[in-house]
Protein backbone atom coordinates (compact mmCIF):
# COMPACT_ATOMS: atom_id res chain seq x y z
CA UNK A 1 0.00 0.00 0.00
CA UNK A 2 1.63 3.53 -0.98
CA UNK A 3 1.82 5.98 0.95
CA UNK A 4 2.08 8.81 -0.93
CA UNK A 5 -0.57 11.29 -2.44
CA UNK A 6 -1.61 11.69 -4.91
CA UNK A 7 0.47 11.49 -8.47
CA UNK A 8 2.86 13.99 -9.29
CA UNK A 9 1.70 16.09 -12.45
CA UNK A 10 1.33 19.79 -13.86
CA UNK A 11 -0.14 20.81 -11.20
CA UNK A 12 3.20 21.90 -9.45
CA UNK A 13 3.65 24.77 -12.09
CA UNK A 14 2.20 27.25 -9.31
CA UNK A 15 4.33 26.27 -6.78
CA UNK A 16 7.46 26.20 -8.74
CA UNK A 17 6.74 29.79 -9.83
CA UNK A 18 5.88 30.65 -5.99
CA UNK A 19 8.96 28.85 -4.62
CA UNK A 20 11.06 30.11 -7.76
CA UNK A 21 10.13 33.93 -6.42
CA UNK A 22 11.45 33.10 -3.06
CA UNK A 23 8.11 32.06 -1.31
CA UNK A 24 8.87 29.27 1.58
CA UNK A 25 5.56 28.26 1.85
CA UNK A 26 5.81 26.77 -1.73
CA UNK A 27 8.88 25.48 -1.60
CA UNK A 28 7.90 23.50 1.28
CA UNK A 29 4.49 22.28 -0.41
CA UNK A 30 6.88 21.11 -2.91
CA UNK A 31 9.54 19.28 -0.69
CA UNK A 32 6.35 17.46 0.99
CA UNK A 33 5.33 16.24 -1.95
CA UNK A 34 8.55 15.13 -3.28
CA UNK A 35 10.38 13.98 -0.26
CA UNK A 36 9.00 10.75 0.70
CA UNK A 37 8.87 9.68 -3.15
CA UNK A 38 12.56 10.48 -4.11
CA UNK A 39 13.75 8.66 -0.97
CA UNK A 40 11.31 5.67 -2.09
CA UNK A 41 12.76 5.57 -5.44
CA UNK A 42 16.47 5.95 -4.56
CA UNK A 43 16.06 3.07 -1.39
CA UNK A 44 14.47 1.09 -4.09
CA UNK A 45 17.74 1.46 -6.20
CA UNK A 46 20.05 1.35 -3.36
CA UNK A 47 19.03 -0.70 -0.79
CA UNK A 48 20.26 1.56 1.65
CA UNK A 49 19.03 3.21 4.29
CA UNK A 50 21.71 5.66 5.00
CA UNK A 51 23.19 6.04 1.13
CA UNK A 52 18.94 6.64 0.37
CA UNK A 53 18.51 9.13 3.11
CA UNK A 54 21.80 11.12 2.04
CA UNK A 55 20.73 11.32 -1.48
CA UNK A 56 17.13 11.78 -1.05
CA UNK A 57 18.28 14.92 1.01
CA UNK A 58 20.99 15.90 -2.01
CA UNK A 59 18.11 15.73 -4.63
CA UNK A 60 15.86 17.78 -2.68
CA UNK A 61 18.32 20.34 -1.95
CA UNK A 62 19.34 20.48 -5.13
CA UNK A 63 15.91 20.73 -7.00
CA UNK A 64 14.34 22.86 -4.40
CA UNK A 65 17.46 25.44 -3.91
CA UNK A 66 18.54 25.48 -7.80
CA UNK A 67 14.75 26.07 -9.43
CA UNK A 68 16.60 28.56 -11.05
CA UNK A 69 18.31 25.70 -13.55
CA UNK A 70 14.60 24.27 -14.23
CA UNK A 71 13.55 25.34 -17.62
CA UNK A 72 9.95 24.51 -17.86
CA UNK A 73 10.49 23.22 -21.91
CA UNK A 74 7.64 20.39 -21.69
CA UNK A 75 9.62 18.82 -19.19
CA UNK A 76 7.66 18.78 -15.67
CA UNK A 77 8.71 19.36 -12.45
CA UNK A 78 8.34 16.04 -11.65
CA UNK A 79 10.22 14.63 -14.02
CA UNK A 80 13.30 16.70 -13.55
CA UNK A 81 13.35 15.76 -9.74
CA UNK A 82 13.17 11.71 -10.80
CA UNK A 83 16.59 12.83 -13.27
CA UNK A 84 18.71 14.30 -10.55
CA UNK A 85 17.47 11.27 -8.53
CA UNK A 86 18.61 9.12 -11.14
CA UNK A 87 21.45 11.54 -11.65
CA UNK A 88 22.46 10.82 -8.20
CA UNK A 89 22.14 7.45 -8.34
CA UNK A 90 24.22 6.97 -11.31
CA UNK A 91 27.04 9.12 -9.42
CA UNK A 92 26.89 6.89 -6.45
CA UNK A 93 27.44 3.93 -8.36
CA UNK A 94 29.98 5.55 -9.99
CA UNK A 95 31.66 6.27 -6.62
CA UNK A 96 31.30 3.34 -5.52
CA UNK A 97 33.26 1.34 -8.15
CA UNK A 98 29.49 -0.65 -9.38
CA UNK A 99 29.70 0.14 -13.11
CA UNK A 100 27.61 -3.04 -14.95
CA UNK A 101 24.64 -4.68 -13.65
CA UNK A 102 24.17 -7.97 -14.48
CA UNK A 103 22.25 -8.46 -17.20
CA UNK A 104 19.63 -11.17 -16.47
CA UNK A 105 18.14 -11.65 -20.06
CA UNK A 106 21.41 -13.46 -21.37
CA UNK A 107 22.45 -14.76 -17.85
CA UNK A 108 22.81 -18.54 -17.43
CA UNK A 109 19.60 -18.95 -15.45
CA UNK A 110 18.36 -21.90 -14.27
CA UNK A 111 15.52 -23.57 -15.69
CA UNK A 112 11.97 -22.08 -14.96
CA UNK A 113 10.05 -23.33 -12.25
CA UNK A 114 6.61 -23.96 -12.84
CA UNK A 115 5.30 -20.47 -12.78
CA UNK A 116 1.94 -21.81 -11.37
CA UNK A 117 4.60 -23.17 -8.36
CA UNK A 118 6.37 -19.82 -8.48
CA UNK A 119 4.23 -18.29 -5.72
CA UNK A 120 5.40 -14.39 -5.70
CA UNK A 121 2.23 -13.68 -3.11
CA UNK A 122 4.54 -16.05 -0.81
CA UNK A 123 8.13 -13.76 -1.63
CA UNK A 124 9.06 -11.55 0.99
CA UNK A 125 9.33 -8.27 0.10
CA UNK A 126 13.10 -7.92 0.72
CA UNK A 127 13.16 -10.85 -1.58
CA UNK A 128 11.75 -8.21 -4.54
CA UNK A 129 13.52 -5.70 -3.48
CA UNK A 130 16.46 -7.27 -3.65
CA UNK A 131 15.30 -9.34 -7.33
CA UNK A 132 14.75 -6.00 -9.22
CA UNK A 133 17.93 -4.50 -7.72
CA UNK A 134 19.80 -7.36 -10.20
CA UNK A 135 17.65 -6.22 -13.03
CA UNK A 136 19.95 -4.06 -15.86
CA UNK A 137 19.88 -0.25 -15.06
CA UNK A 138 16.93 0.91 -17.14
CA UNK A 139 14.60 -2.20 -16.18
CA UNK A 140 15.23 -0.95 -12.70
CA UNK A 141 14.19 2.31 -13.26
CA UNK A 142 11.48 1.85 -14.82
CA UNK A 143 10.04 -0.87 -13.11
CA UNK A 144 10.53 1.09 -9.88
CA UNK A 145 8.68 4.50 -11.48
CA UNK A 146 5.69 2.56 -12.71
CA UNK A 147 5.01 -0.10 -9.39
CA UNK A 148 6.62 1.85 -6.55
CA UNK A 149 6.06 4.92 -7.52
CA UNK A 150 2.82 4.04 -9.04
CA UNK A 151 4.06 6.81 -12.50
CA UNK A 152 1.90 6.40 -15.90
CA UNK A 153 3.77 4.59 -19.04
CA UNK A 154 4.02 8.48 -20.30
CA UNK A 155 5.34 10.18 -17.37
CA UNK A 156 8.26 7.20 -17.12
CA UNK A 157 8.47 7.90 -21.15
CA UNK A 158 9.34 11.75 -20.25
CA UNK A 159 11.92 11.46 -17.04
CA UNK A 160 13.81 8.72 -19.62
CA UNK A 161 13.74 10.13 -22.54
CA UNK A 162 12.37 7.24 -24.24
CA UNK A 163 9.01 6.84 -26.18
CA UNK A 164 5.85 5.03 -24.63
CA UNK A 165 6.31 2.19 -26.73
CA UNK A 166 9.98 1.54 -25.67
CA UNK A 167 9.08 1.86 -21.99
CA UNK A 168 6.32 -0.46 -22.39
CA UNK A 169 8.79 -2.91 -24.13
CA UNK A 170 11.54 -2.56 -21.21
CA UNK A 171 8.60 -3.14 -18.35
CA UNK A 172 7.71 -6.65 -20.50
CA UNK A 173 11.06 -7.57 -20.23
CA UNK A 174 12.16 -6.15 -16.88
CA UNK A 175 9.03 -8.71 -15.72
CA UNK A 176 10.10 -11.38 -17.66
CA UNK A 177 13.32 -11.07 -16.14
CA UNK A 178 12.46 -10.61 -12.39
CA UNK A 179 10.04 -13.64 -13.50
CA UNK A 180 13.07 -15.89 -14.47
CA UNK A 181 15.21 -14.88 -11.49
CA UNK A 182 13.04 -15.15 -9.03
CA UNK A 183 12.39 -18.77 -9.93
CA UNK A 184 15.57 -19.71 -8.96
CA UNK A 185 15.21 -18.42 -5.71
CA UNK A 186 13.77 -20.27 -2.53
CA UNK A 187 10.78 -18.97 -1.11
CA UNK A 188 10.82 -17.63 2.24
CA UNK B 1 0.03 -23.47 -17.28
CA UNK B 2 -0.84 -19.86 -17.02
CA UNK B 3 -0.02 -17.57 -20.10
CA UNK B 4 2.90 -15.46 -19.83
CA UNK B 5 0.57 -12.29 -19.89
CA UNK B 6 -1.28 -13.38 -16.86
CA UNK B 7 2.06 -14.52 -15.02
CA UNK B 8 3.39 -10.88 -15.45
CA UNK B 9 0.71 -9.21 -14.72
CA UNK B 10 0.44 -11.11 -11.34
CA UNK B 11 3.94 -10.00 -10.69
CA UNK B 12 3.13 -6.55 -11.36
CA UNK B 13 0.34 -6.33 -8.97
CA UNK B 14 2.83 -8.16 -6.24
CA UNK B 15 5.27 -5.72 -6.91
CA UNK B 16 2.59 -2.66 -6.39
CA UNK B 17 1.53 -4.18 -3.13
CA UNK B 18 5.36 -3.77 -1.90
CA UNK B 19 4.65 -0.90 1.19
CA UNK B 20 6.70 1.56 0.40
CA UNK B 21 9.95 2.38 2.85
CA UNK B 22 9.37 5.70 4.59
CA UNK B 23 12.21 7.99 5.82
CA UNK B 24 13.08 8.47 9.21
CA UNK B 25 11.70 11.89 10.84
CA UNK B 26 15.31 12.60 11.46
CA UNK B 27 16.26 12.37 7.71
CA UNK B 28 13.12 14.76 6.80
CA UNK B 29 13.76 17.26 9.44
CA UNK B 30 17.53 17.42 8.64
CA UNK B 31 16.45 17.78 4.23
CA UNK B 32 14.35 20.77 4.89
CA UNK B 33 16.70 22.25 6.88
CA UNK B 34 19.29 22.12 4.29
CA UNK B 35 16.80 22.98 1.70
CA UNK B 36 15.27 26.06 3.62
CA UNK B 37 18.97 27.38 4.30
CA UNK B 38 19.77 27.19 0.70
CA UNK B 39 16.20 28.94 -0.19
CA UNK B 40 17.19 31.71 1.71
CA UNK B 41 21.00 31.94 0.29
CA UNK B 42 20.04 31.83 -3.67
CA UNK B 43 22.89 31.32 -5.84
CA UNK B 44 23.11 34.55 -7.83
CA UNK B 45 20.61 36.78 -6.46
CA UNK B 46 23.16 37.71 -3.72
CA UNK B 47 25.98 38.49 -6.34
CA UNK B 48 22.96 40.39 -8.29
CA UNK B 49 21.82 42.28 -5.76
CA UNK B 50 25.61 43.40 -4.69
CA UNK B 51 26.93 44.40 -8.12
CA UNK B 52 23.34 46.44 -8.21
CA UNK B 53 24.19 48.58 -5.23
CA UNK B 54 28.02 49.06 -6.79
CA UNK B 55 26.51 50.28 -9.68
CA UNK B 56 24.27 52.57 -7.96
CA UNK B 57 27.29 54.12 -5.61
CA UNK B 58 29.06 54.35 -8.94
CA UNK B 59 26.59 56.25 -10.12
CA UNK B 60 26.51 58.57 -7.54
CA UNK B 61 30.22 59.16 -7.10
CA UNK B 62 32.15 61.66 -8.75
CA UNK B 63 34.26 61.21 -11.85
CA UNK B 64 37.40 60.65 -10.18
CA UNK B 65 35.89 57.65 -8.38
CA UNK B 66 34.20 55.67 -11.61
CA UNK B 67 37.34 54.29 -12.19
CA UNK B 68 37.75 52.81 -8.80
CA UNK B 69 34.17 52.05 -8.91
CA UNK B 70 34.10 50.38 -12.46
CA UNK B 71 37.79 48.24 -10.91
CA UNK B 72 35.57 47.02 -7.71
CA UNK B 73 32.50 46.01 -9.77
CA UNK B 74 34.65 44.13 -12.11
CA UNK B 75 36.51 42.43 -9.60
CA UNK B 76 32.66 40.14 -9.04
CA UNK B 77 31.70 40.58 -12.44
CA UNK B 78 30.27 37.98 -14.49
CA UNK B 79 31.21 37.34 -18.66
CA UNK B 80 27.57 38.53 -19.47
CA UNK B 81 28.76 42.26 -17.40
CA UNK B 82 30.20 45.09 -19.30
CA UNK B 83 33.11 45.24 -16.52
CA UNK B 84 33.94 41.85 -17.45
CA UNK B 85 36.76 43.01 -19.76
CA UNK B 86 38.12 45.11 -16.66
CA UNK B 87 38.28 41.58 -14.83
CA UNK B 88 40.11 39.71 -17.42
CA UNK B 89 43.22 42.69 -17.29
CA UNK B 90 42.95 43.00 -13.16
CA UNK B 91 43.75 39.41 -13.33
CA UNK B 92 46.34 39.74 -15.89
CA UNK B 93 48.29 42.25 -13.84
CA UNK B 94 47.48 39.77 -10.83
CA UNK B 95 49.51 36.94 -12.86
CA UNK B 96 52.34 39.28 -13.30
CA UNK B 97 52.33 39.88 -9.93
CA UNK B 98 52.65 36.28 -9.09
CA UNK B 99 56.41 35.53 -9.43
CA UNK B 100 57.26 32.48 -7.40
CA UNK B 101 55.83 29.00 -8.42
CA UNK B 102 54.00 28.38 -6.00
CA UNK B 103 52.26 31.71 -6.20
CA UNK B 104 51.50 31.23 -10.06
CA UNK B 105 50.34 27.58 -9.15
CA UNK B 106 48.05 29.35 -6.37
CA UNK B 107 46.83 31.90 -9.26
CA UNK B 108 45.73 29.24 -11.38
CA UNK B 109 43.58 27.51 -9.04
CA UNK B 110 42.16 30.37 -7.72
CA UNK B 111 41.31 31.23 -11.42
CA UNK B 112 40.10 27.98 -11.91
CA UNK B 113 37.61 28.19 -9.29
CA UNK B 114 36.64 31.92 -10.13
CA UNK B 115 36.00 30.25 -14.12
CA UNK B 116 33.37 27.45 -12.36
CA UNK B 117 31.58 30.23 -10.74
CA UNK B 118 31.25 31.97 -13.51
CA UNK B 119 30.15 28.56 -15.33
CA UNK B 120 27.74 27.99 -12.34
CA UNK B 121 26.22 31.55 -12.82
CA UNK B 122 25.68 31.24 -16.34
CA UNK B 123 23.94 27.77 -16.44
CA UNK B 124 21.86 29.35 -13.68
CA UNK B 125 20.80 32.48 -16.33
CA UNK B 126 20.85 29.91 -18.99
CA UNK B 127 23.55 31.09 -21.08
CA UNK B 128 25.28 28.11 -22.09
CA UNK B 129 27.08 29.88 -24.46
CA UNK B 130 29.00 31.49 -21.61
CA UNK B 131 29.17 28.93 -19.42
CA UNK B 132 31.02 26.85 -21.53
CA UNK B 133 34.01 29.40 -22.06
CA UNK B 134 34.45 29.87 -18.13
CA UNK B 135 34.44 26.11 -17.92
CA UNK B 136 36.90 26.14 -20.87
CA UNK B 137 39.01 29.05 -19.01
CA UNK B 138 38.85 26.61 -15.78
CA UNK B 139 40.24 23.56 -17.89
CA UNK B 140 42.62 25.87 -19.06
CA UNK B 141 43.82 27.01 -15.74
CA UNK B 142 43.72 23.59 -14.25
CA UNK B 143 46.28 22.80 -16.84
CA UNK B 144 48.64 25.60 -16.16
CA UNK B 145 48.57 24.50 -12.38
CA UNK B 146 49.29 20.91 -13.04
CA UNK B 147 52.02 21.83 -15.50
CA UNK B 148 53.63 23.78 -12.47
CA UNK B 149 53.24 21.05 -10.44
CA UNK B 150 55.08 18.76 -13.26
CA UNK B 151 58.11 21.89 -13.39
CA UNK B 152 58.97 21.92 -10.23
CA UNK B 153 58.94 17.70 -9.44
CA UNK B 154 61.95 18.12 -11.40
CA UNK B 155 63.70 20.64 -8.57
CA UNK B 156 61.80 20.27 -5.36
CA UNK B 157 59.83 16.85 -5.45
CA UNK B 158 58.69 17.80 -1.74
CA UNK B 159 57.24 21.07 -2.89
CA UNK B 160 55.47 19.24 -5.94
CA UNK B 161 54.11 16.76 -4.28
CA UNK B 162 52.33 19.58 -1.93
CA UNK B 163 51.07 21.35 -4.69
CA UNK B 164 50.10 18.02 -6.50
CA UNK B 165 47.68 17.20 -3.55
CA UNK B 166 46.21 20.63 -3.43
CA UNK B 167 45.11 20.41 -7.36
CA UNK B 168 44.08 16.95 -6.31
CA UNK B 169 41.61 18.43 -3.57
CA UNK B 170 40.79 21.51 -6.16
CA UNK B 171 39.99 18.90 -8.73
CA UNK B 172 37.47 17.05 -6.29
CA UNK B 173 36.24 19.95 -5.21
CA UNK B 174 35.22 21.19 -8.41
CA UNK B 175 34.10 17.63 -9.63
CA UNK B 176 31.51 17.78 -7.03
CA UNK B 177 30.21 20.87 -7.95
CA UNK B 178 30.24 19.77 -11.86
CA UNK B 179 28.26 16.59 -11.09
CA UNK B 180 25.59 18.32 -9.42
CA UNK B 181 25.30 21.19 -11.96
CA UNK B 182 25.48 18.20 -14.59
CA UNK B 183 22.16 16.29 -12.65
CA UNK B 184 21.06 19.61 -12.55
CA UNK B 185 21.34 21.15 -16.54
CA UNK B 186 18.94 19.66 -19.20
CA UNK B 187 20.46 21.51 -21.92
CA UNK B 188 22.26 18.20 -24.02
CA UNK B 189 25.22 21.47 -25.19
CA UNK B 190 25.32 21.65 -21.31
CA UNK B 191 25.78 18.56 -20.23
CA UNK B 192 28.35 17.77 -22.78
CA UNK B 193 29.98 20.93 -21.92
CA UNK B 194 30.21 19.46 -18.42
CA UNK B 195 31.28 16.24 -19.29
CA UNK B 196 34.04 17.57 -21.24
CA UNK B 197 34.83 20.04 -17.91
CA UNK B 198 35.01 17.19 -15.68
CA UNK B 199 37.12 15.09 -17.95
CA UNK B 200 39.49 17.57 -18.82
CA UNK B 201 39.93 18.08 -15.21
CA UNK B 202 41.10 14.32 -14.68
CA UNK B 203 43.46 14.77 -17.36
CA UNK B 204 45.25 18.15 -15.57
CA UNK B 205 45.59 15.47 -12.78
CA UNK B 206 47.48 13.21 -15.07
CA UNK B 207 49.28 15.29 -16.25
CA UNK B 208 50.55 16.49 -12.88
CA UNK B 209 50.87 13.07 -12.15
CA UNK B 210 52.76 12.29 -14.64
CA UNK B 211 56.88 11.69 -14.31
CA UNK B 212 59.04 14.79 -14.20
CA UNK B 213 61.01 15.53 -17.83
CA UNK B 214 64.52 15.78 -16.30
CA UNK B 215 65.51 17.45 -19.11
CA UNK B 216 69.01 20.01 -18.41
CA UNK B 217 68.26 23.80 -17.61
CA UNK B 218 64.82 22.88 -17.15
CA UNK B 219 64.15 22.97 -13.46
CA UNK B 220 64.65 26.60 -12.55
CA UNK B 221 61.57 27.58 -10.70
CA UNK B 222 62.94 30.59 -9.36
CA UNK B 223 61.15 34.47 -9.73
CA UNK B 224 63.59 35.10 -12.21
CA UNK B 225 63.14 32.42 -14.34
CA UNK B 226 59.75 32.75 -14.36
CA UNK B 227 59.63 36.12 -15.06
CA UNK B 228 61.36 35.85 -18.13
CA UNK B 229 59.76 32.93 -19.35
CA UNK B 230 56.31 34.13 -20.48
CA UNK B 231 54.43 32.28 -22.89
CA UNK B 232 54.98 28.79 -24.18
CA UNK B 233 58.29 27.11 -24.35
CA UNK B 234 60.23 25.36 -27.10
CA UNK B 235 58.61 22.55 -26.80
CA UNK B 236 55.07 23.97 -26.89
CA UNK B 237 54.09 22.86 -22.95
CA UNK B 238 52.59 25.54 -20.90
CA UNK B 239 55.19 27.26 -19.36
CA UNK B 240 55.58 27.37 -15.40
CA UNK B 241 54.72 31.37 -15.91
CA UNK B 242 50.79 32.61 -15.81
CA UNK B 243 49.19 31.58 -19.24
CA UNK B 244 47.38 34.23 -20.63
CA UNK B 245 44.25 34.25 -19.11
CA UNK B 246 41.38 33.02 -21.85
CA UNK B 247 38.28 34.27 -20.01
CA UNK B 248 37.80 36.62 -19.69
Amino acid sequence: MRVFGKAPGDDDRPLVERARRGDQDAARALFERYFDRIYNYVYARLGRVEDAEDLAIDTMTRSLTRLDLFQDQGVAFSSWVYRIAHNATIDHYRRQGKVTLVQLEGANLPPSADPSEMAVERMSNEDLRAAIRELTEEQQQVVILRFFQDLTAAQVAEITSKSVGAVQALQHRALASLERSLAGRPVN
Amino acid sequence: MIPENQRLERLAERLRAIESAPPSPAAKIRAWNLVSAGLQTPVGSSARRRSAVRLVAGGLAAVALLVAGAVAAAADSLPDSAFYPVKGTIENLQGVLALTASDQFKYHLSLAATRLREADAMFSRHRVDLADRALAGMEEQLTSAAAIVKVVKESDPAVAGSLAGQLKNAVETHDNQLAGLQGQVTNPTAVDAITKARNRAQEALQLAAAPADNKPGNGNTSASASATDQGQDSSGSPSISPAPSRNP
